[in-house]
C-alpha cells in the first residue's frame, strides 16, 4: 500500500515540477513555444516507452468519436497559460486557483451530465474554495 | 473564457518579471514585491476549468485504450496543435522569444524537460487508480504533493522562478482550497 500512495503523492509533486520546469522556458521564449516543448518531448518519451512495453495502440482506436482528440488541443492551451500564470502569480496561488477551478467546474459539470454527486459536501466544498479564493485575491 | 488574458499574445504581455538581477544574486533578502492582478487569478480559475474539461475527454481515451495511449496521443495531438499555433503566430512569437532571450537569457537545458513530467505523471497515477487508493485517494494524494511542492517551490524560488514571501494569508488560502477540495474529491462525487 505503502507504492501507491507514494506514486500519486509523486504524481503531485511532478504536476508543480513540470509548471516550475516550463514556465522557467517560458521566461526564455513564450509560454506558447514552452507548451509545444513540453507536448512534443512528453509525446518522444511516451512513443518510446510505448515502443518498449508495446500495445500502446489500442485495436479500436477507429472506434473513438472525434471529440476524444480535443483533449490534446485543451492541453496546449492549458500548458501555456500555467507558464504564462506561474510567472505573474507564483506556484502557490497557480496551483490553488487551478485546483479550485478544476474542483468547481468538475462539480458543475457532473451535475450538467447527471453524474451523481452529493450535494451537501459538494456545495460545503465549493463554498470553502470561495473562501480560499477571496483570501488569494485581498490586497495586503 | 472570454476573462481569460490570451497566452498567445505577445509583447506588451510578456516578462513584467522582477528585474533579472533578482535571478542572478539568490542571496537577496528581500523577495519581488508582489501584487497579484484580480484578472490573473480569474484566468488561472478558468484554466482550471480546462483541465476539468481535458481530463474528462482524456479519461474517455484511456478507456479505449489505457492512460499511457491516452496520455500519449494527448501530447501527440498537442504537438500538432501547438505547432499549427505556432504557424499562425509565428512573427510575434519569434520576436517575443527573441526579446526574452535578450532579458533573462537562454533557457538551461532542464526547462526543455516538463513534457517527461507531465508522461512520467500518468504513469504514476495509473499505478495508483488501480490500487486501493481509487481515483478519490489519487487525486487527495496528488492535491497533498501539489500543494506542498509549490510552497517549497515559491519559498525558495525553485528552478529560476522569482522567490515569494508566504504569510498567513496564504496558510488561510491553502487550509480553505485543501479542505474545500477533499470534501469535493472524498464525499461530494461519484466516488462517495
Amino acid at each position: 500500500m505503502i507504492i501507491p500512495i507514494l506514486a500519486a503523492f509523486a504524481a503531485g509533486l511532478l504536476v508543480i515540477l513540470s509548471r516550475q520546469v516550463n514556465g522557467r522556458l517560458s521566461m526564455s521564449t513564450t509560454p506558447l513555444i514552452s507548451s509545444f516543448w513540453n507536448h512534443f518531448v512528453g509525446f518522444v518519451f511516451l512513443t518510446v516507452v510505448g515502443l518498449v512495453l508495446g500495445g500502446l495502440i489500442p485495436a479500436n482506436i477507429a472506434e473513438m468519436p472525434w471529440w476524444i482528440y480535443t483533449g490534446g488541443a485543451i492541453g496546449v492551451v492549458f500548458v501555456a497559460s500555467g507558464s504564462w500564470l506561474i510567472t505573474r502569480i507564483g506556484a502557490v496561488n497557480s496551483t490553488l486557483l487551478v485546483i479550485a477551478g478544476q474542483m468547481v467546474f468538475g462539480v458543475i459539470f457532473d451535475l450538467l451530465r447527471g453524474a451523481p454527486v452529493t450535494i451537501w459536501a459538494a456545495a460545503l466544498g465549493v463554498v470553502l474554495i470561495l473562501a480560499g479564493m477571496w483570501l488569494t485575491q485581498r490586497k495586503r | 473564457m472570454p476573462l481569460a488574458p490570451n497566452p498567445f499574445v505577445s509583447g506588451p504581455l510578456l516578462p513584467k518579471l522582477s528585474p533579472p538581477s533578482s535571478y542572478s544574486n539568490r542571496t537577496m533578502t528581500s523577495p519581488p514585491t508582489q501584487r497579484t492582478n484580480p484578472l490573473h487569478l480569474l484566468a488561472a480559475f478558468a484554466s482550471g476549468g480546462l483541465l476539468t474539461l481535458a481530463i474528462f475527454v482524456n479519461g474517455e481515451a484511456g478507456r479505449f485504450g489505457g492512460a499511457m495511449f491516452s496520455s500519449w496521443l494527448a501530447h501527440g495531438v498537442g504537438t500538432v496543435v501547438a505547432i499549427v499555433f505556432l504557424a499562425v503566430a509565428w512573427r510575434g512569437q519569434r520576436a517575443a522569444a527573441a526579446e526574452a532571450t535578450t532579458k533573462i537569457g537562454k533557457a538551461p537545458l532542464w526547462a526543455y524537460l516538463g513534457g517527461i513530467c507531465g508522461a512520467a505523471t500518468v504513469m504514476l497515477t495509473s499505478t495508483s487508480v488501480n490500487s486501493p487508493l481509487a481515483l478519490a485517494g489519487t487525486l487527495a494524494l496528488g492535491l497533498a504533493g501539489q500543494v506542498v511542492l509549490s510552497l517549497a517551490a515559491d519559498f525558495w524560488g525553485l528552478l529560476g522562478l522569482p522567490k515569494r514571501r508566504l504569510d498567513l494569508r496564504d496558510a488561510g488560502a491553502v487550509i480553505l482550497i485543501a479542505a474545500g477540495s477533499l470534501l469535493i474529491i472524498l464525499f461530494g462525487l461519484g466516488a462517495a
